[in-house]
């Protein structure tokens, strides 16, 4: 039955470590960012950056359940808003500070993301992505409705993180720091859920979810536990937000903001290493930085994400990834090889 | 040996009757073929066996284990497998990962199930697919995906497979290739259990036959006195030119 | 008693162009399959495009014949240009009109700004019936929407040409096959759609001032309505339109107004869950096969 004529389609083989390029690409990338704050960015940029790092844990939490199951919830700013109110009202309360805070905002933050992720075991696609819109805009409207015990529609306020290991964590590039660290963990866990059998598994979900279940996958479970486990990277980030900027409030955590971080993870690409990072700094960070009036900024990248939708599919990264082989193979004159992973792009 | 032990099943859908009280016990030792009209409850069977729908009424027994009513992966992970009529596989995987998946399912499994596989390579290879293993399951031609199609079902380690039309929309080479494969698997010990409308692909694969018809089983036993009864020549045979 | 009637008119008003929002969202949803985040931006447009129009001097009525019109013409442009291509990959088109709703918004806010805007009441004054006074605009509002309501329910979902055309939209394959032109009745529902969305906010920027935002504050009421009614269910819509407008108006009167989005959000989501086809029934449902 094999045909003579089918060309063969050079793909990456799942290889157990990645290729040199992509490692040395992640090792500039990290490099980078720790090394920013001394390249005298100024306190405002940096203050961005460390929004954006924030908003990129939440990104690569979204990976899981978006990029690898393929099922796009838009209740996330939601779920850091649980994980950020756990974190204000345990310190409000208890006087806890943020490392005994965070651990019961990832959990409340993932029990909610379970919760809010049942409806996908009825529901499908956009009509899901459109319950979990709904489901975070009534968390909104309670947070606003809050009275005393959620601080209103003016929010709460936090006390500073504290130190670390003997670091004062005042200064905010030492923030910035914390995130960053932060970030890398979140970004490590995310690769490895991908190439590891659970990764897999979510992905044959996503292919054909049938078949999933005809060779034994409880489908219903996983997806619920994806769900869950994305929860937990949004706890963390909504705690490490609130404690940083020392003010939360329901406005954050609404239907809209979660607009934005789907925007962000789709204009990177769910599922490439460094896609949630760029979609956020791209989106987060770069107009900020580069002073472009908001407004242009935001027509850009909706079409930007409309382009990148359409014709890019995989997100920027993953374009990135397919451009950098293009011109490999351009300049070098060489064919790629069998086995060649796509540096910094697809790991999946 | 495996058994799978099916009586009285009834399988409606609002007021349609797919299947009308059937009964059959398909056992893992010998090859199995269900022949009848389009319509009359071959798929239908399949799919409430393996857990796609829920009975109206009946048992499912497997190796003694009431399954009905069970949800498909469950019965899944007891080692009774199947094929779809529509081509399926993971499209955008590539072959290797399509099988290391069902393998990395099939592999945790209780005891007294179909034959091991110790490597994705190992199973592309028993059904011919050896040199895809890199290729994405979504640009291999027909052939090559029903292939894939058996091998996925197979990763899962099933002591019976119930395969839907394998052979549809393969030629007559592609289809004789797949008798092979599928003897091959039975005789690794994988129960088969085949429906098809190739009426010399069942003769020549399957030491008995069950013909289905309106949702009723209407013959049931070794192939040759089968093919030859009045009413399943009257009611499907008859019809093919 | 008096005050009742008047809350009464009042919600109609209100649920009137909910259901405007609401027809668009089943027909092109539950009809096309295209799912358009953007449909709040198409009320949004109609409401700007009146108010740069009587801003230029022109009257009510040509301005809102007009920017319907415009409307409708930018649907028509945006399903040729845009969400065509996402027939057969609906989640990218869903996608797609996210970045699209935030483009369109923005757009706007560059070009004037995301202050609030009005329009002189094009009708003022009341009618009064008794003791009952009746807000001349709103009833306007209400007779509008009926009369839109009748056109759309007597075309779509009872002619001979209605159903035809849910018939071929439900298997597009044998329709084609039998040269229906299936293309041509996407777009057609897509325009129709759109513009009555434009329809929508030109009767409101007649009633309340808007901002930019308004369409997105509307879309998800749209949606919900049409959720909860069943998708590609016209009279549904209505229905499920005229009792969110109602609680909508009485909470906002009587009760707690802080909550009332919650109510419409929280019963969306309730039926969703256990009975995704709708309250009565659609044509296309979000279940699972």
């Amino acid at each position: 039955m094999a045909d003579a004529s089918a060309v063969a389609v050079r793909r990456p083989r799942n290889s157990a470590w990645p290729s040199p390029a992509s490692l040395i690409l992640t090792a500039v990338v990290v490099a980078g960012v720790f090394a920013f704050p001394w390249l005298n960015p100024g306190y405002r940029a940096l203050s961005f950056a460390v929004t954006t790092g924030v908003t990129a844990i939440v990104l690569y939490g979204m990976a899981i359940p978006f990029g690898q199951a393929g099922i796009m919830s838009l209740g996330y700013a939601g779920l850091m808003g649980f994980g950020a109110y756990t974190a204000a009202i345990l310190s409000r309360d208890f006087g806890m500070n943020m490392w005994e805070a965070m651990p019961f905002s990832a959990l409340v933050a993932a029990l909610a993301a379970g919760l809010f992720g049942l409806p996908s075991l009825r529901i499908s696609g956009h009509h899901f992505a459109i319950t979990t819109y709904v489901m975070c805009e009534l968390l909104r409207i309670a947070l606003i409705n809050g009275g005393k015990f959620t601080g209103a529609a003016t929010g709460l306020d936090l006390p500073p993180i504290g130190t670390v290991l003997g670091v004062k964590l005042d200064k905010l590039s030492n923030t910035y720091l914390l995130v960053a660290a932060f970030m890398f963990i979140s970004m490590l866990a995310a690769y490895c859920v991908a190439r590891s059998r659970y990764g897999r598994t979510l992905r044959s979900i996503r292919e054909n979810e049938q078949l999933a279940r005809s060779i034994g996958v409880n489908t219903n479970m996983h997806k619920v536990g994806a769900f869950t486990l994305s929860g937990l990277f949004a706890g963390v980030g909504g705690a490490l937000q609130a404690y940083n900027f020392r003010h939360i409030s329901p406005d954050l955590y609404g239907g809209a903001i979660s607009l934005y971080f789907a925007l962000m993870v789709m204009l990177g690409g769910p599922r490439t290493i460094f896609g949630p990072l760029a979609g956020a700094i791209i989106v987060t960070f770069l107009p900020e930085v580069m002073r472009v009036d908001p407004v242009d900024s935001r027509i850009a990248y909706g079409l930007a994400l409309i382009a990148v939708v359409m014709l890019l599919p995989g997100g920027v990264i993953a374009a990135a990834g397919r451009g950098y082989q293009w011109a490999v193979r351009a300049l070098l004159g060489t064919r790629p090889k069998a086995g060649s992973a796509d540096a910094g792009a697809s790991w999946t | 040996m495996a058994t799978l032990e099916i009586r009285g099943l009834r399988k409606t859908f609002g007021g349609v009757v797919a299947l009308a009280g059937v009964d059959v016990t398909i056992q893992s030792g010998e090859i199995l073929g269900i022949i009848g009209p389009n319509g009359s409850g071959k798929t239908t069977l399949f799919n409430t066996v393996c857990g796609v729908y829920k009975p109206n009424g009946g048992t499912i027994r497997w190796n003694g284990v009431d399954i009905a009513g069970k949800p498909s992966y469950a019965i899944g992970c007891l080692g009774l497998g199947r094929t779809f009529q529509q081509a399926m596989s993971f499209p955008a995987l590539t072959v290797r990962e399509n099988v290391q998946i069902a393998i990395e399912h099939g592999s945790r499994r209780a005891h007294g199930l179909g034959p091991r596989w110790s490597s994705p390579e190992e199973l592309l290879e028993f059904v011919g697919l050896g040199g895809f293993a890199d290729e994405v399951a979504s640009v291999m031609p027909f052939g090559n995906l029903r292939r894939l199609g058996v091998a996925v079902a197979l990763g899962g380690r099933p002591a019976q497979l119930l395969l839907d039309e394998p052979a549809a929309g393969l030629n007559e080479g592609e289809s004789v290739q797949l008798i092979h494969l599928l003897r091959r698997a039975h005789e690794l010990g994988v129960g088969i259990c085949i429906i098809d409308h190739h009426v010399g692909l069942m003769a020549e694969l399957c030491a008995r036959l069950a013909v289905l018809h309106f949702g009723n089983k209407i013959a049931d036993g070794p192939t040759e006195a089968v093919l030859n009864d009045p009413k399943v020549i009257e009611v499907y045979l008859g019809g093919d030119e | 008693m008096v005050t009742f009637v008047q809350e009464l008119v009042n919600s109609l008003s209100v649920a009137s162009v909910i259901i405007l929002m609401g027809i668009g969202v089943t027909l092109i949803f539950g009809l096309t399959g295209i799912i358009n985040f953007a449909h709040g931006e198409f009320l949004m447009l109609g409401a700007i495009g009146v108010w740069v129009l009587v801003g230029h001097g022109l009257g009510y009525v040509s301005a809102l014949v007009i920017a319907v019109a415009i409307v409708g013409l930018i649907g028509f442009l945006l399903e040729r240009g845009l969400f065509q291509f996402t027939l057969t990959r609906p989640n990218n088109g869903f996608m797609a009109s996210l970045g699209l709703s935030i483009v369109l918004q923005h757009i706007v806010i560059r070009i004037w700004n995301s202050f609030s805007k009005s329009i002189p009441e094009p009708l003022p004054g009341v009618w009064q019936v008794g003791e009952i006074r009746f807000i001349k605009m709103r009833v306007v509002v209400v007779l509008v929407t009926a009369v839109v309501v009748a056109v759309t329910f007597f075309t779509i979902s009872r002619s001979r040409y209605g159903l035809a055309l849910r018939a071929s939209l439900a298997d597009r394959q044998t329709a084609a096959l039998m040269g229906i032109p299936i293309r041509r009745y996407v777009t057609a529902i897509f325009t129709y759609g759109s513009a009555i969305a434009g329809l929508g906010g030109a009767l409101t920027i007649a009633l309340f001032p808007v901002t930019p935002f308004v369409g997105s504050e509307m879309i998800m009421l749209g949606f919900a309505v049409a959720l909860i009614a069943g998708l590609g269910n016209v009279a549904g819509v209505v229905g499920a339109g005229l009792i969110l407008g109602l609680v909508d108006g009485f909470s906002g009167a009587y009760g707690t107004p802080e909550w009332t989005n919650a109510y419409t959000f929280g019963l969306m989501v309730v039926i969703l869950i256990f009975r995704p086809q709708g309250l009565f029934g659609g044509t296309m449902g979000p279940a699972i096969e």
